[in-house]
């Protein structure tokens, strides 16, 4: 799933390991959102909403994949 | 009780275990009872010094245990460690079931062999019982 947390996070001059670090999570695993390597669970999802004061949708692009 | 304390009287009676199966050793009866006394006493020693110099080092530095706690409770290391575990089990069941094929073909033992099939089971029946668990809460 695409998202725009790099974007997001640089706009506010943060560092990976700031976010990680008010979220309490590891900065691995900020660099694997950033990447779109890795979903988040629904929990962390709205830690990320709440942080930038965003809705999830905001953050995260859901495309449905075309079968 | 704090932890440390917990760690130290864990190594003390791996310390005990050891030195018994030791001193049960020299005394001239050979048996496999002292051979394993002298090897889980190692074995609890190990980890209660091991536990008890790491609580001894977070305690001077709660930066790090803090960062320690986020590492074992972040929720893609957890994910990691399942899938690994999974992938782990996976194999196993390929290489037990070889390793019985490969036992029956030496003629090995027909206990070892049923052991080892009874170990195999087990691990397939724990495997089926958590998968209905998980069905019936998650």
């Amino acid at each position: 799933m695409k998202n725009r947390l790099e974007e997001l996070r640089r706009a506010r001059g943060i560092r990976q390991e700031e976010l990680a670090d008010a979220l309490g999570v590891s900065r691995q695993t900020i660099g694997s959102l950033e990447n779109g390597r890795y979903n988040p669970s629904i929990l962390l999802a709205f830690k990320l909403a709440r942080y930038f004061d965003m809705s999830i949708e905001d953050i995260f692009i859901y495309e449905e994949e075309v079968r | 009780m704090k932890k440390s304390v917990l760690y130290l009287l864990l190594a003390a009676a791996g310390a005990v275990l050891l030195i018994a199966g030791g001193l049960w050793l020299r005394s001239g009866v050979e048996n496999v009872a002292a051979y394993l006394c002298i090897g889980v006493g190692a074995g609890i020693l190990g980890h209660g010094l091991g536990g008890w110099l790491q609580e001894r080092a977070l305690s001077k530095d709660p930066e790090t245990r803090r960062r320690l706690e986020i590492e074992t409770s972040d929720e893609r290391n957890i994910i990691l460690s399942c899938r690994a575990k999974a992938k782990a089990y996976d194999a196993m069941v390929y290489i037990f079931g070889t390793l019985m094929l490969v036992f029956a073909l030496m003629r090995v033992d027909v206990a070892a062999i049923l052991l080892l099939v009874a170990g195999y089971l087990a691990v397939c029946g724990i495997g089926v019982y958590y998968r209905i668990r998980y069905d019936k809460e998650i």
